[in-house]
């Protein structure tokens, strides 16, 4: 069946006038995007509905006494926000609008986003980071090392709220043994830097080994105190590491800047400050087992080295020890023998020689000529000997054994000896007579 | 300073270090022995430190000075 549509007057409708929805949406659109004044645009308002998306994106409405128009900030620029929105925070944002053709809702793409009333408050807070900054307060070498296995744990927050609830509960579920020390604070308001202050300065005298200073989450202003020069300076006087631990992982304050370590979170900062318990008992699980093993190596290596002793070829053989001295010995030995043996031969074939010699054979050959030198001699003595002449008829005369040479010695009468060849005859002067 | 009062945290250290040298197998035999010993009394009382703690009460230093002890209540979450 054919159907016709007539309108009041009842003409049959032309049907090609008619738009699709999506048309008119894009129509709309064109307008919207096509108009400077919607391209940037400054609004103010307060934060209703807000949902952070798990893509990052922001969802929420912006809305005032009146009106309210959706909102949509993607991630890209919700990253760079400093907080986390919430709903009636009252902010100022810079966007575009236009149409999201899906619903046909016009809404504002927020580019930037600002605490209401706060603009002062960055200009301020960037103004006291660059002035501390400048002034090395933040310097690395400033930062003091936070100790491994703290005794006692100071706290510097509120004695009531999330804050106290999950340092305090993260610290006895790791490291119970840890004691910890709360020194209450006002952590917002215009009382509280005076009171972090003094109470910084207070916790210094109870022999602390780490200071946890911070608060939960807020908007920027609870969170102001923390950007206090005051506050900050106070900080970087502490002899007591300090571990900042303000609002969430967003959240950037002076005092985190500041101080020795920044925790994204209450809970973080008790999780920096303490070891875990169990990862500890593992811990020496793990050093008795290096010990067990290099004192197994240390044992080892002395048994091989003793091994290795034992069966050195010295100890199993200590014949080896002096065999080569026998050997040196016997060599010795040989060599004086052959040398004794030499030399005795030497002697005996030297006194063979002597054995054979002419003189040893015919040894009348040494002395002859002595015997003929001696015969010649005593004849020479013999011609010379005055007895020999006697010989030949000559006498001689003695008295007395002396020699009578002259007749004066004599007296007629006198007894006088005269020697002859072969004999001696006694006779008396008889008379002298002088020739 | 004897070793029962040592801090938990020079017992880990002087554990480490000794851990090291016998690791080093630098140390003879005799003192590797003593040093194991010595190590292994450590090991033992850090154990025990850790199995045998008592919880510690929290304190709570009160604006004239004084220390009192301090517990979260539980009706606190309700302050969120």
């Amino acid at each position: 069946m054919f159907v016709f549509w007539y309108n009041e007057y009842g003409d049959v409708m032309d049907i090609s006038k008619y738009l699709t929805v999506g048309a008119l949406t894009r129509y709309l659109k064109m307008k919207f995007d096509s108009d400077t004044h919607l391209r940037k645009v400054y609004l103010k308002g307060e934060i209703s509905n807000f949902k952070a998306h798990s893509t990052g994106h922001f969802y929420f409405s912006i809305k005032d006494e009146t009106s309210k128009i959706n909102a949509i900030m993607f991630a890209s620029n919700a990253r760079k926000l400093p907080f986390m929105p919430k709903d009636g925070m009252k902010i100022l944002v810079v966007g575009r609008v236009s149409v999201y053709e899906a619903t046909g809702n016009y809404q504002i793409y927020v580019e930037d986003m600002i605490e209401d009333g706060v603009g002062n408050l960055y200009v301020a807070f960037e103004q006291l980071k660059e002035k501390l900054s400048k002034e090395g307060l933040f310097d690395p070498k400033f930062k003091k090392p936070i100790p491994k296995y703290p005794e006692r744990i100071g706290i510097i927050t509120a004695p009531t709220g999330a804050a106290i609830r999950d340092i305090l509960s993260t610290i006895k579920r790791r490291y119970p043994i840890c004691e910890t020390i709360l020194f209450p604070s006002l952590v917002q308001g215009d009382l509280a830097k005076d009171d972090l202050v003094k109470k910084i300065e207070m916790a210094q005298n109870y022999d602390l080994d780490v200071l946890i200073v911070g608060r939960g989450g807020g908007s920027l202003e609870d969170m102001w105190p923390f950007n206090e020069e005051c506050v900050a300076r106070a900080i970087f006087a502490s002899n007591v590491p300090v571990i900042s631990a303000v609002g969430h992982e967003v959240d950037y304050t002076i005092s985190d800047f500041v101080s020795d370590l920044r925790a994204p979170t209450p809970t973080g900062a008790a999780e920096m400050a303490v070891p875990n318990v169990t990862d500890l008992q593992e811990q020496l699980l793990q050093y008795q087992a290096r010990m067990k093993e290099a004192m197994h190596k240390i044992v080892n290596y002395q048994k091989i080295y003793f091994e290795s002793l034992k069966t050195s070829y010295v100890l199993k053989n200590p014949n080896a020890i002096y065999e080569p001295k026998k050997q040196q010995l016997d060599l010795t030995y040989e060599k004086l023998r052959t040398i004794i043996l030499n030399n005795l031969e030497h002697s005996k074939n030297n006194f063979l020689i002597l054995k054979q010699s002419s003189i040893l054979k015919n040894p009348t050959r040494l002395y002859e000529p002595a015997i003929q030198n001696l015969k010649h001699v005593i004849e020479k003595l013999e011609m010379l000997n005055p007895l020999s002449v006697l010989g030949r008829g000559y006498t001689i005369t003695y008295q007395d054994d002396h020699l009578v040479k002259n007749i004066e010695d004599v007296k007629v009468g006198n007894q006088l000896q005269v020697r002859m060849e072969n004999g001696i005859i006694t006779t008396n002067v008889l008379d002298k007579k002088g020739l | 300073m004897k070793k029962e009062n040592m801090k938990f945290e020079d017992k880990i250290k002087l554990l480490e270090k000794t851990i090291n040298e016998l690791e080093s197998g630098e140390v003879d035999l005799e003192e590797s022995i003593k040093k194991y010993t010595e190590a292994m009394k450590l090991v033992q009382a850090c154990d025990k430190q850790l199995k045998e703690i008592e919880e510690q009460v929290s304190k709570i230093v009160l604006e004239d000075g004084t220390e009192q002890d301090f517990s979260i209540e539980r009706e606190d979450n309700s302050l969120d």
